[in-house]
This record gives structure tokens, sequence and C-alpha cells, in this order.
């Protein structure tokens, strides 16, 4: 105790003597604090309004470049025919900026890793002290995702350059729509749907009308218009406050997590995972599902979506050895969703269903998978006993957790050889499980059998001893060992006169 | 991704094991499912262009999951579809009572939606006609009530199956112009919109 004491008293007086180095390093005599970089909070919090006002013009310059250099492309494109003779552009080369931009695409590059980085890093307390210190970490994340949109808006440009006339107009009302809707932030998600799609049918009809572009042009032109404008516009219009989607993604994943006991069999579902090829296509649209999430433009999440399915019919007919119908389709698709539980799925439907190009939605293949999926959203949603053949106690049970399916049918008796079956037909790893446990107990009987005769061969060996020294004990005992000398000698004992013993001779001759 | 580009939708409505998807093959792959085919991956989403006149008009033909299980998801599948083929089994009268269900339900949610009754596996009544249990002429007096063609197809046979799909894609085309407008498109989406609000608003427990 006392000691310890006198450990804080010194640790104290160290403390008192650095004290100038505690002292705002501004120098305004207030105490600094290292999650300040040293400085007191006043000063810090001028300091980094300073930082993100200059974040903030940077941004400004660089969306104002970027547009210059849309405009540039426009300009140069069109005026190809009089200006292609004179290398040095008038206004800024072109090379220039662009590698600047490059530059700055790395380090945004190496900037993201350093933050993923910090996620890893063993103590989540000195990750959360860095981030402060830098204090710029979640705007360096916007600004990455800003250069994936200029990306898509370079792609867009380059695009619409073939298009001659009709491509600068689509250029010009695209971004007018944009700086429109940027306006309209505040209006529901349904406005905002309206929006858009009056946008686009707008435009489509217009191409048709003015352009005659054929009915496949326009269609190619318009998947690009979705690209460019739904990559701009994402952020503000994905799950969006005005709405309780969120809420509702919640539920749901929280639905799917309460319902993680049903199995593949109360669904009827013609998938045999046992055969690796199925539940290698299995797994791939689980991770295509997921993947949906991670996509901004709806068709590139309706091509996720697309893709999961094809794997599921890939796995049926392997299982079936026939053609999947609607009837094995659809649940093999809810199971998937079971097992994968894909993140913000309420969100990603409603934003699908808002901000789709709606040609696809209504008639095409994606627009069947993705009806499909909305049927196992609202197939989760309202599943009951009914749905899954139980009775309304046993799913009162599962749902409870008090009783599991996959357990009861086995349990407490799964190292035993006879009820491996059951188990084995939901999933290939239980089954490799229950495999291995047969034998091991099977090896175990067998060491345990071993273990017996070898034990009984000691005891043999012991009582084999014992009854030879017994043996042996019982014959000396019955035969003492006495050393009787015989008759003769002993008579013989000292007589000396006996002949002298013969010794030979040499006859010569 | 090569979507086909796809005109009109089609579902395919009819419970359970009444031969929605063995009626689909048979159109579009001219073969009957017995045994098992390599190159088709699913049956369950078709698009098949076809000739009408001078025009070629591709159908995108849904199948639908026929159990009961998925009943209350139906209106899903069928929302802005302009023709349902609504199919019963001759030989199952309760198929048939099913088949009302559906264009009942048809004549309340879609009301630009055809139909299209469509008695299937005639070839077994052809051999026994002691199977029959749909009498053609009750089948063929309900779709006069309900202002909907009249077929009895056979998948193995190939009988009718053709001439059930020629005559949607001729109705449609014939019917094209009036709808399917820019506005008709955005006021479907609003219903798609609706229905999906139907089920996601009541969050599960």
């Amino acid at each position: 105790m006392i000691r310890s004491h006198c450990i804080l008293r010194t640790e104290r007086r160290g403390i008192h003597v650095d004290q100038s180095d505690l002292l705002c390093k501004k120098g305004c005599g207030y105490y600094g604090n290292a999650a300040w970089q040293g400085l007191c909070s006043k000063c810090w919090r001028e300091e980094y309004q300073r930082v993100r006002q200059k974040q903030i013009q940077d941004d400004w310059a660089l969306a104002e470049k970027l547009q210059r250099e849309e405009e540039a492309a426009y300009a140069s494109s069109h005026g190809v025919q009089t200006q292609s003779t004179t290398p040095p552009q008038p206004g800024h080369t072109s090379l220039g900026p662009f590698s600047k931009f490059e530059e700055k695409k790395t380090n945004e590059k190496t900037r993201k890793v350093t933050t993923v980085k910090k996620f890893f890093s063993p103590s989540s307390r000195t990750a959360s002290k860095k981030e402060t210190q830098e204090g710029k970490t979640s705007p360096s994340i916007s600004r990455h995702a800003s250069f994936d949109t200029d990306q898509v808006s370079k792609d867009f440009v380059e695009f619409l350059k073939n298009l001659q006339k009709p491509g600068r107009e689509i250029h010009k009302q695209c971004r007018a729509f944009l700086v429109n809707m940027s306006s309209k932030k505040d209006l529901g998600a349904d406005e905002l749907s309206e929006c858009v799609q009056d946008f686009y049918q707008n435009l489509a009809d217009r191409q048709m009308t003015h352009f005659k572009g054929s009915s496949e042009s326009v269609e190619q032109v318009m998947d690009q218009v979705e690209k460019y404008i739904m990559t701009r516009l994402y952020k503000s219009v994905f799950c969006p406050e005005t709405t309780d989607d969120e809420r509702k993604d919640l539920a749901t994943q929280n639905r799917i997590r309460a319902l993680h006991w049903v199995t593949i069999q109360m669904l009827c579902v013609s998938m045999d995972e046992e055969i690796p090829e199925v539940s290698e296509n299995v797994v791939k649209a689980i991770t295509d599902i997921i993947e949906m999430d991670s996509k901004r433009v709806p068709r590139d999440k309706l091509a996720c979506i697309t893709r999961c399915s094809k794997h599921i019919f890939s796995a049926i007919r392997i299982t079936k050895n026939e053609p999947a119908s609607a009837d094995d389709f659809l649940p093999a698709l809810i199971y998937i969703v079971l097992k994968a539980n894909p993140p913000r799925l309420q969100s990603n439907i409603q934003y699908i269903t808002r901000f789709c190009n709606p040609s696809r939605l209504m008639t095409g293949e994606d627009g069947y998978y993705f009806t499909n999926l909305c049927c196992a959203a609202a197939f989760i949603e309202k599943l009951d006993a009914q749905s899954l053949n139980l009775s309304p106690e046993e799913f009162e049970r599962y749902m409870s957790g008090q009783a599991s399916p996959r357990c009861s049918s086995a349990e407490g008796e799964w190292p035993h050889t006879g009820q491996g079956a059951g188990v084995a037909a939901t999933n290939p790893v239980l089954a490799q499980l229950n495999h291995n446990l047969e034998q091991l107990s099977s090896i175990s009987s067998r060491q345990e059998k071993v273990m017996e005769a070898a034990q009984s061969l000691q005891a043999d060996l012991l009582s084999w001893t014992e009854s030879v020294q017994r043996e042996v004990n019982d014959i000396l005992e019955k035969y003492p060992l006495t050393c009787t000398v015989s008759a003769i000698d002993a008579n013989n004992i000292d007589n000396d006169n006996l002949p002298p013993p013969l010794t030979p001779q040499v006859f010569a001759g | 991704m090569t979507a086909m580009r796809v005109d009109v939708k089609v579902v395919m409505l009819g419970k359970e094991s009444v031969g929605k998807t063995s009626l689909v093959e048979r159109y579009v792959h001219h073969r009957f499912l017995v045994g098992p085919y390599q190159n088709t991956i699913g049956a369950a989403f078709v698009a098949k262009p076809i000739q009408v006149g001078e025009k070629v008009i591709t159908l995108g033909i849904w199948d639908t999951a026929g159990s009961e299980r998925y009943e209350a998801m139906s209106r899903i599948y069928y929302r802005g579809a302009r023709a349902a083929i609504v199919c019963y089994d001759l030989t199952d009268s309760s198929s048939f009572q099913r088949a009302r269900f559906w264009v009942k339900e048809l004549q309340n949610c879609e009301e630009h939606c055809k139909i299209y009754l469509c008695g299937t596996k005639n070839d077994l009544i052809q051999e026994d006609r002691s199977l029959r249990k749909i009498d053609y002429h009750d089948a063929q007096d309900f779709a006069e009530e309900i202002g909907a063609q009249h077929f009895e197809t056979s998948s193995k046979t190939g009988n009718n199956v053709d001439e059930l799909f020629q005559k949607v894609a001729e109705d449609y085309n014939s019917t094209a112009f009036q709808y399917m407008t820019g506005k008709t498109k955005l006021a479907w989406l609003r219903l798609l919109q609706a229905a999906c609000h139907i089920f996601t608003d009541s969050p599960g427990s």
C-alpha cells in the first residue's frame, strides 16, 4: 500500500514537472489535449474548421475543374474539324490537371488504406485517437466516393461523344436535371422517384421523336443515362431519411435472424447440398445477393439478382436433372435469402422500384427475377406455421428458441450411427462432422478393446510370473538344496594310503 | 448481359403440377419434358419472339409458383401483365376451382390483362374419355362469362399449344397502341410500389 502511494506521488510530481508540455501549443495559456494534437478545445475547433473549410474548397475546385473538363471535351469533340491542327489548347493543357488528378487519386487510395488499417489496429482507443488526430477520415471516404462518380461522368461523356448532336443535348438535359434535383432534396421518396421516372420518360420520348432513334439505341442511351444520374443521386436518394426504409431493413434483418431454424426441407427446396457442385452454386448465389447492396446503379443491382438466380437454377438443374420451374425456383430463392440475410434488403428493393428504368422492370428477364425477390421478401415477412407445414405450437417453439428442428431429431444421440441421416441431409458440413464422429466413436471403442486386451495380457503376465515363482518355490521347498557328500568320498576323505596316481611314461622304441 | 427486349408480359397461372412449365417448354422448345435436359437452365422465364403479320413481337413468359403457400404473393407476379394464361388440369376438378380463384383475382386487380383459360393434358382425355373431370362446355361457358379465350391443349402432343400463344401475340398486337404510352408505364410503376408497400408496411415481429 505504502509503495503504491509513493509511486502515485512520484507520478504526480512528474506530471507537475512537465506541465508546460501540456499547455495548448498555440500558447493561449489553456491546457491542451493529446487527442486534439496538443491544442486546447477552442484552438482545436478553429484549426479543425480551417482544415475542413480547405477541404470543402478543394472539393469545389475539383468539381469545377471536372465540369470544365467535360465542357472542354465537348468543345474539342465538336471543334475537332477546325481546331485539331492547333495542338496547344487555349485554356489549359489537358494533361496537366489530369496528372494532378491521378496523383490525388493515388493519395486518396493510400489514405483509404490507412483508414482500413485503423479499423484493424489492436486497440480501438488508439484507433479513435488517430482518427481524431487526422480529423478528416470521414470526408476522405466521401471524397473517394466522389472519385467513383467522376469516373462515371467521364465514361458518360465518352459515350455521348459518339452520338454527336443528340449526345450534347442529352448531356445538357442530364446536367440541368441534376441541378434541379439538388434543390429538391427535401421532397419525399415517392416524389423524387416520380421526378426521375418523368425524366427518363421524357428523355426517351424525345430521342424517339426528335432524333428518330431505334428502340434499341434509345434503350442503350437510357442505360447510360440511368448509370450517370443514379450514381450522382445515389447518396441522397438511397434509403432517404424521409422514409422508414431503414426501420424496415432492421425489421427484415431481425426477422430473418429469428428464422434461422428454417430448414431446406420445410421450404420443399429441391437442392441437394451434399452434391459439391450444388453447394458451390448455393455459395455463389449467396455471394451475389449480398453483393447487390454494394452497387449504386439500379441496373447493376438487378444484374446481381439475375446472377444469383442463374446460380440457383444451376443448382436445381444439377439436383433434379431437369430445368427448374417457378415451383422450384421461388422456394430456393427464399432459402437463399434466409441464408444470406442480404444487407438493407428493403432499401434495395425500394430503391430499384423507385429509380430503375421501368421498361426493364416490367417485362424483361431481370424484371422476372426481381419480382421473385420481392415475393421472397414478402413471403419471409408473412411466414407462419402454415407456410412451412408446421403446427402452430411447433412454430412457436422454434421461434422462441425452445426447440431446434435440426437437433431435436438427433438430440443427445448424435455420436451414434443410427440418427446420422436426418442431420446429414441438412448440411454437408454437418454430414462430414457426423461421419467423423462415427469414425471417432468406432476408433475409441476399438481402443477400449485393445486396452482391455492389453490389461488382461498384463494380468496374465503377472500371474504367469507369480505362478512360475510359486512353482519354483514349491519345488525348492519339496527338494531343499542340501549338500550331501557321497558315502564313498566321505569314507575316503583323509585316506592317504591310496596308490599314487598313474603318471604317463614314455617308452622309447 | 444479353437481356432480350421484351414487348409483352405473359404470366402463367395455375395450380401446382397442372403443367404450366410443360406448356411453356413445349411451345418454346417443341418438346415434352421426359428425361433430363442439359441445355436449358430454367424454364421459369422465357423470352420468345413471334411473327404476327409483318411484325415480330417478343413475349416474355413468366412462370409462377402455383403452390397455395405462395398465393398471397401471386399479385406481385401478375402486376403489369398484358396476358394471363390460367391453366387447369382437365383430369382434376380442384384445379379448375383454383383457376376460378385466379380469374377473380385478375379481374379485380389487373383490368388490362387479357385472360386465356387453358385446360391441359388433353392427350390423357383422348386416350381415356372417362378421365375427363371438367366438361368442355362448362369451361367454355365460364370463359364466355368472363370474356376470356378458351383452349384445351396437350403439351405431350403439342395439340393447340402454338395456337394459344399465337392468339396471345395477335391480341396484343391489335390492342398494343391503345396502352403502354409513357404514362401507363408510370402508372404501372406506382401500382408496383403500392404492392410492395402492402407487404412491407407491417414489420415482422
